[in-house]
């Protein structure tokens, strides 16, 4: 073997071919806004303001009781649980025989400037729980949230008991004393909250977006183009079920500034869930008040949601049957990651028929 | 010439980059989190974030002033319409909820006469 310490030109060929692959990734990046998302039928069966309540279409009747509801974040697009055919969480528990509702939060508006995370647990979820056991003629749901819907979850399920069957937590930060990189980014006297919700009466999708993103830079803004140039030398190559993730990492959605200064300030700031000192609507909201069964859902390396944020809750809630799954990946890719159809979605049905 | 050997040398520009990205992005990544671990990177953001901020406010608030000269609704102003619908909205469904909780009770009183 001979070894050249030169360049060599790339002949004709490999040069059309690179020409080629180039041409790809920018058609695969640029035509990503428009990779079909969120293709389950569904229905709509309650709506508030933006908020939307969907129930997912099932071929027969449901063969287990408790509906399932999913509570998404506020700052993601809800199709997150309903990527594509094939890569869906809502497709997966629809196809084990659940009848899932969920509730997509929609874009705020300037009109939604003073719309906390209060009025949300205490004014939209009761009601759209009301409209679930009105459609399904249940008592109960089995409340099912996600990263901040999961906080959201946790507060509805600690006000409203006698609703809540079960709660499913998917890397919902609940403990700020530890929060990592996010933590010190949001901290007090650093993070200008008050300005920036005075200056925008909706916070652009572009914050939370870029601090996500900054917490791991590198991998963010560059291996995503790197593995996607790399991919595209296979044939095998999903290029669909690829956009369809890009276009949700990049479809951000503004947060309501009341509901952003009230998840800064209460939660991360003077972690008050955690402490024992939140109020909603004069109430107290107390993770001892939670007494169905827990799941809490953890990633190895979740850099939004570490898990020192997210594992307080088994020891805390005055449930009697509260485990913890943990599983190797990162906030997202946990969810609709390609092992997510067999190793988390399969524990997550387990657990929901076990406790039915 | 192997073909790694041969990547190693080429001048594509595209396999260059994936060549340089592959080699450093562990050094790059640790190097990126310890600064931005660290609570001055912290503090400078938030000043850049703050500045930013100020010259936003003071592009929106020249912007209203110029649409309220010229009599022209403003952002605030639909804004305000918006927040007056939403309210609307509230008040029916708390009276939603006052006749569920009516219907309910008429129904187990009318369950507990009929036993």
């Amino acid at each position: 073997m001979t070894t050249s310490t030169r360049a060599t030109w790339p002949d004709a060929e490999s040069l059309w071919s690179s020409n080629d692959r180039a041409l790809e990734m920018a058609r695969a990046v640029l035509g990503a806004a428009d990779a079909p998302v969120g293709l389950t039928p569904k229905e709509l069966i309650w709506r508030k303001n933006k908020a939307r309540l969907y129930r997912y279409a099932r071929p027969g009747p449901a063969t287990h009781r408790t509906p399932v509801f999913l509570i998404l974040p506020l700052i993601n697009r809800a199709y997150i649980l309903d990527l594509r055919p094939g890569a869906s969480f809502v497709e997966f528990l629809v196809g084990e025989g659940f009848d899932v509702f969920l509730i997509d939060w929609g874009t705020p508006g300037d009109e939604d400037r003073a719309l906390d995370i209060t009025t949300l647990v205490t004014r939209y979820l009761p009601r759209a729980v009301t409209a679930i056991r009105k459609a399904t003629g249940k008592d109960q749901v089995t409340a099912l949230g996600y990263c901040i819907g999961g906080a959201l979850a946790t507060c509805f399920a600690a006000l409203h008991p006698e609703v809540t069957r079960n709660l499913v937590l998917l890397t919902a930060p609940l403990d700020f004393a530890d929060a990592g990189q996010f933590g010190r980014m949001t901290a007090r006297g650093i993070f200008p909250v008050d300005r920036l919700t005075e200056t925008f009466p909706t916070v652009p999708g572009q914050v939370p977006d870029i601090g996500s993103k900054l917490l791991n830079p590198i991998a963010n803004y560059m291996g995503t183009y790197q593995r996607l140039w790399q991919k595209l030398g296979d044939p095998d190559f999903d290029v669909q079920g690829w956009q369809a993730m890009y276009r949700w990492v990049n479809d951000s959605v503004p947060f309501a500034g009341a509901a952003f200064r009230q998840w800064i300030v209460e939660f991360y700031q003077e972690n008050r869930l955690a402490r024992d000192m939140l109020e909603m609507d004069g109430r107290p909201v107390r993770l001892a008040s939670i007494r169905c069964p827990v799941l809490n859902i953890a990633a190895s390396r979740d850099q939004i949601a570490p898990r020192a944020t997210t594992s307080i809750v088994t020891n805390r809630v005055g449930s009697r049957d509260a485990s913890e799954i943990l599983i190797e990946g990162g906030h997202v890719g946990i969810v609709v990651g390609r092992t997510a159809s067999q190793n988390l979605w399969p524990r997550v049905g387990a657990w929901l028929s076990e406790h039915d | 010439m192997s073909k790694t050997e041969e990547a190693s040398h080429s001048t594509d520009a595209f396999e260059i980059w994936r060549q340089l990205y592959d080699a450093n992005e562990r050094a790059w990544s640790a190097a990126l989190e310890q600064a931005m671990g660290s609570r001055e990177f912290g503090e400078s953001s938030g000043k850049l974030l703050e500045t930013l901020l100020a010259a936003q406010k003071s592009v929106r608030e020249s912007m209203r002033t110029y649409l309220e000269t010229m009599n022209v609704p403003t952002r605030e102003d639909i804004a305000r319409l918006g927040e007056l619908v939403v309210g609307l909205e509230e008040k029916v469904d708390q009276l939603g909820d006052r006749l569920d909780g009516i219907e309910e009770a008429l129904r187990a009183k009318r369950a507990k006469s009929a036993q």
